[in-house]
């Protein structure tokens, strides 16, 4: 009957008007009083012990709950430290922030997430990358990137992965090769662990900080990242080691130019090509040209999505160790 | 006459199962008119579309389609409400009552003020004969005895016309009779009493008129009288202190048995009418015992129309399965 | 309204038949005992503590009366076929429905306010017992009377969850009632999580949604003003004001989708 949809879109219509009414009273409610920011994203509880014992039967679950708050909260306070929300780039210079607590949380939400379940693959081996990651991209702890994947495998003793983990957290973030290749050796000594850990462990050893090394370690991350995130980093620092040895090379024909010319330094390529040394105007892996300036020196271009370069203890070749 | 309540095409279809809702016509085009003052019955078996009907009337349910009327306003209205009243069938209230809080509660919900609402239920509780239980809570009543409640608080507003589902439900046969004997004087006070029954010799006991429904269909309704006065088959004399041989030969084609000593009782046809026989029996030194028609019973009447309306147990038992 | 009105007091009779105020009996046991062993074992912290648990036991009892009541009050009719007399009266079906809840209204009412006494009771008697010295170094006094301020808001609280344990028993069955009101209790008690979203999500789509539930779904957190009560923050007069008014509008959906449901109900 007609006066029956009337009234069922009456009552439609009244239910609405009063939600959104409640709605609006609402939003002026925080306009007025404006709520806490949620960033006292404190953990209550830290004991993951307690914690255990208190999610009883629900173990599990509790830890994908905290492995959910422990990524929300590392990308909130990434996003908030950076202001920008592609944050593989470079981040803004350090002397513009001022919040060092941001990721205060960080370790106890994953320490929590892997007590309440041990075998939390991923909870390990992100955990560990957000925790190495240094400032402001993370809060730049390798000391307990390692801690929380030396209690992986603890829980796991066959896993070579968390080894490889802690290995590579010591090369890249905390410069130790003599730590990285041990536990590179540790992991290759896993069976069923691949065969290029070895060789890995040897050069890290002998040459670790070079580039053939970094090189290597790279390639391995490469091939063994089941991430896009890390596989796109892999890349990456791979380009730009290639972009290093472009240097390298680039700054010897540099050099032979000044030698062939009287101490007169190069101003620019189009000089070295004219000479006869380069065919064309070099360019780095991601196609800017790279700089050649007054003095005679070769660097990336700042404007190269490459730029910055990993530190200056990679800028050796071999050769000039 | 005028008419307390009427009926116009009234239909109920309900949807049966959750998956893929198939329609079940509960009550099917009922068209039928109660007159003022009258006791009118509502028969028919279970599952028959009695119940539905009545709550049609009482709107706890919404018609697919059709129209009615009580006291000349259509259903719910409030005024209408106020001047009727309602049993269903095996009522339920409040198990934490008393019969008193009950019926006082509900005197509140009529609008009678607060003195006003005590001495009706007290009134009330007296009439139908649980005085000395009034102040027991409802948790403590038998069947019989919320039987009773129910039919006080229906009862309350002093109502024009009240509406009874299966009052008799429950009450041992004292309590039957008290029932019809309530019934009756409601309807000496001017009271439209209509109910629904599946037991057919309270019909025939109260009612004037009568609707007799099966399988959600209205299959025959009217004078009680007019129905049964068709069927009327013979007469039953009771005759003592004469012999066989007298009863031979006054009444040689009346099946007749002995049911003591010189004591029988002779089944006999329509015609020719008796009057002859029992002179012939009293002339022989004979007394009439008793003498009563034999007409057919409401309830061959009523399997009779139901059977040739091709109503039988499978739909009435689908129809509970599905309560 | 009269027959408001009635409806209304039946519910509340039958509340105090079923016993549930004895559950004052409990919290005051609670609090007592508490106060006591807390006497034994902090030092200075205590009125602290006696207010957080006094104030978390009357929304916790609360809420629980609240459920467990409200997802009967119309099913349990219906269920047990009182509804086709008391719809029989000359009620309008809407009179049914604010009637349940203006009764389990005022149960609630009675329950808060006579555990707001109690509260107040215990903390007059330790504000009479401990050293001045102690009590200067309280966030808040002893007896505050923001603390009335914070169990008058924890009945708004509370009669909004009764009214949506309501809306639930128009037309589902207790169980399901009982876990909706409960879910959606939790949910509204966690809803500036769902505000917050757009700082971790990416998808604009997700985020919309999560902003789209934030507003439609009920906003409980508002309602629990005890940490700033408890340490001595002011609770502003219109924060109350607006706090109630969004009750007030959001229990008036409730009750027009609740009646609305109930009015065309077939009973069978």
């Amino acid at each position: 009957m007609a006066s029956r949809t009337l009234r069922t879109a009456a009552v439609i219509v009244a239910a609405a008007a009063l939600v959104a009414s409640a709605a609006g009273v609402e939003a002026a409610r925080e306009r007025a009083y404006p709520p806490a920011e949620a960033v006292d994203d404190a953990l209550y509880l830290t004991s993951g012990a307690a914690l255990r014992r208190l999610t009883v039967a629900m173990n599990p679950l509790a830890a994908d709950l905290y492995w959910i708050r422990a990524v929300q909260y590392y990308g909130g306070a990434r996003r908030r430290l950076s202001g920008d929300p592609a944050a593989v780039q470079p981040p803004l210079p350090p002397a513009a922030i001022a919040d060092t607590t941001a990721y205060d949380q960080l370790y106890p939400l994953l320490d929590v997430t892997t007590t309440l379940d041990p075998r939390f693959d991923i909870a390990y081996r992100f955990g560990a990358i957000f925790l190495a990651e240094s400032y402001p991209s993370g809060p730049g702890r390798p000391d307990l990137a390692i801690r929380l994947l030396e209690k992986g495998f603890r829980a796991q003793p066959d896993k070579w992965e968390y080894m490889q983990e802690i290995g590579f957290v010591y090369y890249w973030y905390a410069h130790d090769y003599q730590q990285a290749a041990g536990w590179f050796n540790r992991a290759a000594a896993v069976p069923g662990a691949p065969n290029w850990l070895k060789p890995l462990a040897a050069t890290t050893l002998a040459a670790g900080g070079d580039r053939a090394s970094a090189r290597l370690m790279w390639q391995a991350i490469l091939q063994t990242a089941d991430v896009d995130w890390l596989r796109a980093q892999a890349e990456r620092r791979l380009l730009q080691l290639r972009a290093l040895d472009d240097i390298d090379a680039l700054q010897k024909l540099a050099d032979r130019y000044t030698a062939e010319h009287g101490g007169e330094h190069p101003h620019d390529w189009s000089t070295v090509v004219r000479a006869g040394l380069l065919p064309r105007i070099p360019g780095d892996p991601s196609g800017t040209a790279y700089v050649l300036d007054d003095n005679g020196h070769v660097t990336l271009s700042d404007a190269s999505p490459l730029s910055p370069l990993p530190e200056a203890a990679l800028g050796r070749s071999a050769e000039q160790r | 006459m005028s008419w307390a309540l009427t009926t116009d095409q009234l239909t109920k279809d309900y949807r049966v199962g959750f998956w893929r809702p198939r329609p079940y016509r509960a009550l099917d085009s009922l068209t039928l008119q109660v007159g003022a003052g009258e006791v009118f019955g509502f028969l028919g078996p279970n599952g028959a579309g009695k119940t539905t009907t009545l709550k049609l009337l009482m709107q706890l349910v919404f018609p697919t389609s059709g129209r009615a009327e009580i006291l000349g306003r259509p259903v719910g209205d409030l005024t209408v409400k106020r001047r009727l009243g309602y049993l269903p069938e095996n009522p339920y209230f409040y198990d934490y009552l008393t019969a008193e809080e009950l019926l006082s509660y509900f005197a509140a919900l009529l609008g009678y003020p607060p003195d006003e609402r005590k001495k009706r239920a007290a009134r009330l509780l007296d009439e139908v004969g649980i005085a000395g239980e009034r102040r027991l809570p409802l948790r403590r009543f038998s069947k019989g005895m919320l039987q009773r409640v129910g039919i006080a608080q229906a009862l309350l507003n002093e109502p024009e016309i009240v509406v009874f589902d299966e009052p008799m439900s429950g009450l041992d046969p004292l309590g039957r009779r008290d029932v019809r004997a309530l019934i009756l004087r409601l309807r000496d006070r001017g009271c439209t009493v209509l109910f629904s029954s599946h037991v057919l010799s309270d019909a025939e006991a109260l009612c004037s008129r009568v609707a007799i429904l099966a399988g959600g269909r209205l299959i025959a309704s009217g004078d009680l009288t007019e129905m049964l006065a068709f069927r009327a088959r013979g007469y039953e004399l009771v005759v003592a202190g004469v012999d066989e041989a007298v009863i031979a030969r006054a009444a040689p084609d009346a099946r007749c048995v002995r049911i003591g000593p010189s004591r029988y009782t002779l089944e006999l046809p329509l015609d020719p009418p008796p009057d002859r026989l029992l002179g012939a029996l009293t002339a022989a030194g004979g007394h009439i015992v008793s003498l009563n028609p034999v007409r057919g019973t409401l309830e061959d009447f009523f399997v009779e129309r139901v059977r040739s309306a091709g109503v039988g147990e499978g739909r009435a038992s689908v129809w509970e399965a599905q309560r | 309204m009269k027959a408001t009105a009635a409806i209304a007091v039946n519910v509340f009779r039958e509340s105090v038949r079923d016993k549930v105020l004895y559950n004052l009996v409990l919290f005051a046991i609670l609090l007592i005992g508490a106060s006591y062993l807390i006497g034994q074992l902090t030092a200075g912290q205590d009125v602290k503590i006696i207010k957080d648990l006094g104030l978390t036991a009357t929304r916790v009892f609360g809420l629980f009366i609240a459920v467990f009541i409200g997802i009967g009050l119309v099913s349990k009719e219906v269920e047990r076929r009182s509804v086709y007399s008391l719809l029989a009266k000359p009620i309008h079906r809407y009179h049914v429905v604010l009637g349940k809840f203006a009764g389990l209204a005022l149960t609630l009412l009675v329950n808060v306010a006579v555990m707001g006494v109690a509260l107040y009771a215990v903390l007059a008697y330790m504000g009479w017992n401990v050293d001045a010295d102690v009590q200067r170094a309280w966030g808040a006094p002893a007896l505050d009377p923001a603390i009335g301020k914070a169990v008058a808001l924890i009945f708004v609280e509370l009669l909004l969850t009764t009214a949506i344990a309501l809306f639930f028993s128009t037309f589902s069955t207790p169980i399901l009632s009982a876990a909706f009101t409960f879910g959606l209790f939790i949910v509204g008690h966690f809803s500036a999580d769902l505000r917050n979203f757009d700082q971790v999500l990416d998808s604009p789509g997700a985020v919309f949604l999560a902003r789209g539930l934030y507003w439609v779904l009920p906003n409980l957190a508002q309602f629990d003003v005890t940490e700033q009560v408890v340490h001595g923050q002011p609770v502003p007069a219109g924060y109350v004001a607006i706090a109630v008014a969004y009750a007030a509008l959001y229990i008036a959906m409730l009750l027009v989708i609740a009646t609305a449901v109930f009015s065309r109900r077939d009973f069978k």
